[in-house]
């Protein structure tokens, strides 16, 4: 289905962006993000494959909604959204292989990120071993730009639940860094 | 308010700030230190999300199938020529768009109170090749910011007119100085001895004056990469 929709953003790029396309601004747009989604796509999946996957059928889904997107300022925290409900809706229908983090191997080493002892490499570790219902709300917030009302609204969840998923992700990111975590707050998980 | 509430507030976005919570701070030195750590590790924390995480499965004994070898090649192959396309037909003003993109993900940037210490300068700076004459206390924000394949320095300025975010650029370069607005911002990028600069100020302004004394007061350290 994806390779034979005439219309994708992503089946011929070259050819999309001939000048006789009128779409080949919208399409520039998306593409311009793509980096930024398949960040924001592989820290939430945790896998590069199905990071990938997850983005080409999210460029899918807004382009074919791309009257949807009024004002061009917007499409990044737009295609975010749309990135987010795919990998949600990928792993609730697909049920997919869950990566195991202790078989998981880091690669592309660069100084600080990828060697073991590096500055961040404990903390990215952390990051990645957060479970998924702390991990999707501070990425949403820190890659996204998201506020905690947009979160909300995002996780069906109330603005104090968010808060305290946002709280004890970074509590347990504290530890890692070899500071003292802060008491725990009661659970509040209530839709908004 | 008490110390579980502002704990709670500051855990979940370090960077925020309301009357209560500024009024609790000011009276309890525990909860200060807190957010200071609170913000310091954001700073790790946006430092290791902004590249991606780098994973993959470990390698099993088993060969890779023969087609899958030639398939990999071949989209390897297809790639390359896809983002050269991109790149050679990307339009000109894509720097400043992703300029704007890049500031718009990091709303709180522009609601630093305090000034950076020397220190925080220092590691924004860092694998940027660039010195600053700029004094700290100018400095209400500094970050290093992966961006288009580079670290590159992120600081907000304080100006006469409000806060400007000030992005040095080195290995973009522009032959002309450049305005732009989008999302709510302006903009211009200048070419700089290395590189551009480029100055983003929330509504409209002059960032000419910001810009030229950015020209003036970032030297361009030699044998940077």
């Amino acid at each position: 289905m994806r390779n034979s929709e005439p219309e994708s953003p992503v089946s011929s790029i070259s050819g999309r962006l001939s000048a006789a396309d009128a779409d080949a601004p919208i399409t520039r747009l998306f593409e311009s993000m793509r980096p930024d989604l398949l960040r924001f796509a592989h820290w939430l999946a945790r896998d590069r494959a199905i990071a990938e996957d997850i983005v080409q059928e999210a460029l899918l889904r807004a382009w074919r909604s791309r009257d949807a997107l009024k004002d061009p300022s917007a499409a990044r925290p737009w295609l975010l959204t749309i990135v987010r409900r795919e990998h949600a809706r990928l792993y609730e229908r697909k049920r997919l292989e869950l990566v195991s983090l202790d078989e998981v191997v880091e690669t592309h080493a660069s100084p600080g990120y990828a060697e073991p002892g590096g500055e961040l490499f404990e903390l990215r570790h952390a990051i990645m071993r957060l479970p998924i219902e702390y991990r999707e709300p501070l990425v949403l917030q820190v890659l996204g730009g998201f506020s905690t009302e947009e979160i909300a609204r995002e996780l069906a969840l109330s603005a104090t639940a968010v808060l305290t998923r946002l709280f004890r992700a970074r509590n347990k990111l504290r530890v890692i860094c070899g500071l003292t975590p802060a008491a725990d707050v009661p659970a509040r998980e209530s839709p908004p | 308010m008490t110390c579980d509430e502002a704990r709670l507030l500051i855990g979940a976005d370090p960077g925020a700030s309301t009357p209560a919570l500024e009024e609790h701070l000011a009276t309890c030195a525990a909860c200060a230190r807190f957010r200071d750590e609170m913000r310091s590790l954001d700073t790790d924390i946006r430092r290791a999300l902004e590249r991606p995480p780098d994973v993959a499965r470990p390698r099993s004994g088993r060969q890779p199938l023969p087609w899958r070898q030639w398939a990999l090649a071949a989209s390897v192959v297809l790639a390359t020529f896809a983002v050269l396309a991109v790149w050679l037909l990307r339009p000109s003003d894509t720097l400043a768009r992703e300029v704007v993109a890049h500031v718009q993900a990091e709303p709180q940037s522009w609601l630093a109170t305090q000034h950076v210490s020397a220190q925080g300068i220092t590691q924004a700076l860092r694998g940027a090749g660039v010195a600053l004459d700029l004094t700290s206390d100018q400095i209400m924000y500094a970050q290093s910011c992966w961006f288009r394949g580079h670290y590159v320095p992120h600081l907000v300025v304080q100006t006469a007119r409000g806060p400007a975010t000030v992005l040095i650029l080195r290995h973009e370069q522009v032959r002309a100085r450049r305005t732009f607005q989008e999302a709510g911002m302006t903009g211009v990028i200048v070419p700089a001895e290395q590189g551009s600069i480029a100055v983003l100020a929330r509504g409209a302004g002059d960032l000419d004056g910001l810009a030229g004394q950015m020209q003036h007061d970032v030297h361009w350290l030699p044998d940077a990469h």
